[in-house]
């Protein structure tokens, strides 16, 4: 069996930037495997701009911003396989890959897991209704407008103000649709303050919060949607139902990181994140096994995800030499207000960046670190929103002789 | 009056409040950075936004290439361009950077290709 | 479109799978047969939207109809599934007491069984229930050995795939409009795409035959629908339950209560509830027995959580009755006594699927007391399925791709469907190609991601395939367009 340094499952943004991040740091022996025909994964199809701001200081489109790391990959002639599905990992780092060529298996010294995420679907909110054609997820209609060149209908009602669902709002009307409505079930927006500007108020396009699809009709195609107004907690507020006609209802609902192969390899998830549980080097439950990007966590700046890739790589090197001892295991506590934080343990106490989202909007909140009753470190935060994911970086020296860590927000 | 504005330069999305009066500007509260004073700006006098969007290929491994324009343009053009891109065809191969379509509604801004698209010989595309 | 007239000796109306099972059976004979079916695929009335089980035959009354058929096509489902290449799985049921009240339904149940002929049926304790069951709760419970599941739209897509190689003809998208009696000798049928003549007419439409029936005006029947929603769990959670697990219910109701059934395909399906309806074609799925369902399962599976349902369906059954007046109503199958060759087959709920090879035995029966029906030696039982690459082991893996590369590009990434099936699925000898059509037939689409990965593939598959336009392409057929729209260019022109 061929036996690998590392191999990267996943060729999105995730796995572009750990395998040249690899090569950086001399690993050669590298195999890249992504199932789809190109590299690059869902940047891919985001045609829009705003990508790459803090990672190259400029706006890029999505395909731009892969291309970046394309051009490097091929530069450097890092291996990958394109067309390829991983279609079993397991605990002893194997891989098994099917292609036209065959299946192959493959062991290697470090994986890293780059599945990147799927979309929440209809079913899986169950909403109630009929069962006709033209229902998408924001993202299959994103590939197929932007990929394919197909429109997928005319009168559009988004449910969910999630960043996918927002962008596919701007590129439908410029694309000559009408969209009547974005309806959100929470009480505040899940997309990006940007893209609510850019996206809805921009084409005045009414945002409704609280509100959520609770009918379909049509028996062929859609012919329209019930929307009804939520109460506090999440019930129906009664005399609210109303109808709308429409042919096409965009689901925006939600982002679940891809993890069946963690799954079965018998990786540690964590509920909340969807993710693997990890340490601060991006290491997973099994050693060896490395996670980063959208099958991490789900990100909103793609920035972050090279960045976070980056970073796990400290952790990969130190593996590839042996060198990537467990100090210590402290359990990152997570207190009010904050709803997940990775990594979810510490095993050592070097520089280490914590990434979080919170529970709800806010105003002028204080991040605090705490061991015990000693606070290790405080930080001001004018705004939070869970759209945004919060990073921050505690130093070694911050985290030296610390017994315990609890993080919250008040 | 007074409006609230999300900037939208960069993903901080501060929040800035204007006061003005038709396109006479008399206090702005909030921003962060200049780039964020002249977003305010623009967006009371003159909203500017970057295009984005796609077009036709021929012959290429992509049917559509993503394009944007070269540099933001009036936000009321947005979905003129938009009608516009979709009459544009352009042969493969084709390089980021590149320019699709120039002065584009007679005003200086080029559309240009965002994506690299390879020529493929296929008598099916 | 230009009238076509075609006669046949019998023609079948409603491609479920009573009627192809009915096809198939005819096409041992020397009689040409066409099925009529009004969809874009054969199973997608009440056929395809039910618990897949095949029922061992104590739930049914002694002496009926339903029984003897139940407990026949039970003892010989295993042989039609091996013919036909259809998954089958012979895994028993329980049928759970929760409370010591129930425990003597728990008898009636069995005794009745036993009256019907049902084979090995054993009452059995908590502790064999535990051991058998470690996840469900429960005191004592029914155990049925003989109780299996099978796929109940592959099913009837190879009962329809072997009756057309048998010599059926299938026509999809035909819906009929009138029947008529010429010189009391022949039946003229006229649908939306022509026009077919036939010696005998056999209803099997479903939800309609009592429309069906008058429209030939035989006998009234009126057929009410009783729709059942069902959750269908991710299959992560699978492993909670062994075989299908079933509430106490008493002997006379014809509802089995909300179950917890394991698919072919090893996901967990809990349901279906029982509620009369207005319209034959609501196949809505509802918030209030949405969350019924979770409740119910709950009972039985407290580690069951909503958050596990990747998709909800419903299904409609034909009921004789309205809910206010109820009753036992045995299946009917018989020829009309108004109309001379005219077969009606109405009331066919569950266990209509387990019943399906007799109840067409005995339209068989019917029409060889009237005419001799000549055997057809070149009937051939059996019918290759589409191979499924998942399933093999790694040493067929490998050589099935060497043999075809299309084995090796992996569409759909929850089910692990090839492109091969796919293709296989898109050439299917019924001419069926909406995208539903292909899910039945591949798994594709029915995963977790319901499709986010695979769909735009599969339709650009289907589009390479037949050389459709984006807009031919079909969700399930008829009108159920999947891209519609324009582009603001296309306004313009």
């Amino acid at each position: 069996m061929p036996e690998k340094e590392v191999i990267i499952i996943g060729g999105g943004a995730a796995g572009l930037a750990a395998a040249v991040a690899c090569q950086q740091k001399g690993v050669e022996d590298i195999l890249l495997i992504e199932r789809g025909a190109y590299l690059g994964g869902i940047l891919n199809q985001c045609i829009h701009d705003g990508f790459g701001l803090e990672k190259f200081h400029t706006s890029l489109s999505g395909p731009e911003y892969a291309q970046r790391y394309v051009d490097h990959i091929k530069e450097k002639e890092i291996p990958f396989l394109l067309n390829s599905m991983v279609v079993n990992l397991t605990p002893q780092k194997e891989v098994i890959v099917v292609n036209n060529n065959g299946l192959t298996h493959y062991r290697a010294r470090v994986i890293i897991l780059a599945m990147g995420c799927r979309e929440r679907t209809r079913g899986a909110i169950s909403i109630p209704g009929a069962r006709p054609s033209g229902i998408y997820t924001a993202g299959v209609a994103q590939e197929l407008i932007n990929l394919k060149n197909y429109m997928v209908g005319q009168k559009i009602v988004v449910l969910g103000s999630g960043d996918v669902g927002l962008i596919m709002v701007r590129r439908l009307i410029l694309e000559g649709a009408e969209v009547i409505m974005v309806a959100e079930k929470l009480p505040y927006s899940s997309g990006l303050p940007r893209n609510i500007n850019q996206c809805l108020n921009d084409f005045d396009i009414p945002l409704l919060l609280s509100h959520t699809v609770v009918d379909i009709e049509g028996n062929g195609r859609l012919s329209g949607v019930t929307i009804a107004q939520l109460g506090p907690r999440g019930g129906i507020i009664p005399g609210t139902r109303r109808k709308i006609a429409c042919d096409t209802l965009l689901l925006s609902v939600g982002l679940i990181p891809e993890n069946e192969l963690s799954r079965e390899a018998g990786i540690v998830l964590d509920n909340i994140t969807g993710g693997p549980q990890v340490d601060e080097r991006g290491q997973t439950s099994i050693p060896g096994i490395f996670a980063c990007g959208n099958v991490l966590q789900v990100h909103d700046i793609v920035d972050n995800v090279s960045l976070e890739a980056e970073y796990i790589l400290e952790g990969v090197a130190e593996y590839l030499e042996g060198k990537l001892s467990q100090e210590q295991e402290i359990k990152v506590e997570i207190g009010e207000g904050l709803r997940y934080v990775v990594p979810q343990t510490l095993i050592s106490q070097k520089d280490t960046i914590f990434s979080f989202r919170v529970n709800q909007p806010g105003e002028k909140k204080i991040l605090i670190f705490e061991d015990g009753k000693k606070v290790i470190k405080k930080k001001s935060l004018r705004r939070v929103n869970p759209a945004e994911m919060v990073r921050v970086k505690l130093s070694s020296s911050e985290l030296e002789e610390i017994k315990t860590l609890k993080v919250k927000l008040v | 009056m007074e409006r609230e504005f999300i900037c939208i330069i960069c993903p901080n999305g501060c929040r800035i409040k204007v006061e003005y009066e038709g396109t006479n500007i008399k206090n702005i509260q909030g921003d962060e950075c200049p780039k964020g004073k002249d977003y305010v700006k623009n967006e009371i006098t003159n909203p500017l936004r970057v295009f984005t969007g796609s077009v036709l290929v021929e012959n290429g491994d992509f049917s559509l290439v993503s394009v944007k324009t070269s540099v933001p343009i009036p936000k009321k053009y947005l979905k003129k361009i938009g009608e516009i891109t979709r009459w544009i065809k352009v042969d493969a191969p084709v390089e980021i950077s590149q320019v699709v379509a120039s002065n584009l509604l007679g005003e200086k801004v080029d559309l240009m290709a965002t994506r690299k698209i390879k020529k493929i010989n296929s008598l099916l595309s | 479109m230009k009238a076509t007239k075609n006669h046949y000796d019998a023609v079948i109306i409603g491609g479920g799978m009573v009627g192809c099972a009915i096809a198939r059976e005819l096409s041992r004979y020397k009689i040409s047969v066409a099925v009529l079916e009004k969809e874009d695929d054969v199973s997608w009335g009440t056929s395809c939207r039910n618990s897949g089980v095949v029922h061992a035959g104590f739930n049914n009354r002694p002496g009926t109809l339903m029984a003897k058929f139940c407990v026949e096509g039970n003892k010989s489902f295993a042989e039609l599934c091996l013919q036909l290449d259809v998954p089958y799985k012979k895994m028993g049921k329980l049928v759970v007491a929760k409370k010591k009240e129930e425990i003597k339904d728990l008898q009636k149940l069995k005794q009745q069984g036993d009256a019907n002929g049902v084979d090995n049926l054993q009452i059995i304790d908590y502790s064999e229930v535990k051991r058998l069951e470690p996840n469900i709760e429960g005191i004592a419970a029914l155990y049925s050995p003989e109780t299996a599941i099978t796929s109940p739209y592959l099913l009837t897509i190879a009962l329809a795939e072997n009756a057309l190689n048998n010599g059926v003809s299938f026509f999809l998208n035909t819906r009929v409009e009138s029947i008529t009696r010429l010189n009391n000798s022949h039946f003229k049928i006229i649908t939306n795409r022509g026009e077919f003549t036939s010696s005998y007419v056999i209803n099997s439409a479903g939800l309609y035959a009592d429309k069906i029936a008058r429209m030939a005006g035989t006998e009234k029947y009126h057929l009410y629908p009783c729709r059942g929603e069902y959750h269908i769990l991710d299959k992560n959670v699978s492993r909670l339950i062994s075989r299908p697990i079933y509430p106490v219910t008493s002997p006379s109701s014809q509802w089995l209560g909300v179950h917890l059934t394991p698919t072919i395909d090893g996901n967990i399906l809990i349901g279906p509830s029982n509620e009369y309806i207005k319209s034959k074609d609501n196949l809505s799925v509802t918030s209030s027995v949405m969350k019924m369902l979770s409740a119910e399962a709950g009972e039985f599976l407290p580690l069951i959580s909503p958050g596990y349902t990747i998709r909800s369906y419903s299904g409609i059954r034909a009921k004789q009755s309205p809910s206010s007046e109820g009753g036992f109503w045995d299946f009917v199958i018989e020829e009309s006594d108004m109309i001379d060759n005219f077969i009606n087959l109405i009331g066919i709920e569950s266990p209509g699927l387990t019943a399906a090879q007799p109840i067409a035995k005995r339209v068989v029966e019917i029409i060889n007391k009237k005419e001799r029906l000549n055997s057809n030696p070149q009937f051939n039982p059996f019918r290759k399925g589409i191979l499924r690459f998942d399933e093999q082991g790694e040493e067929t893996k490998i050589a099935l791709i060497r043999q075809d590369p299309n084995y090796g590009e992996i569409v759909c990434r929850c089910e692990k469907v090839t492109k091969k099936e796919i293709l296989e699925a898109i050439n299917n000898p019924l001419g069926a190609r909406s995208l539903i059509s292909i899910k039945y037939r591949t798994r594709a689409m029915m995963g977790r991601c319901q499709g986010g990965y695979c769909q735009t593939r599969i339709m650009e598959i289907l589009r390479e395939s037949f050389k459709l336009g984006p807009k031919e392409l079909t969700l399930k057929g008829n009108d159920s367009y999947l891209l519609t729209g324009y582009r603001s260019s296309e306004v313009s022109k």
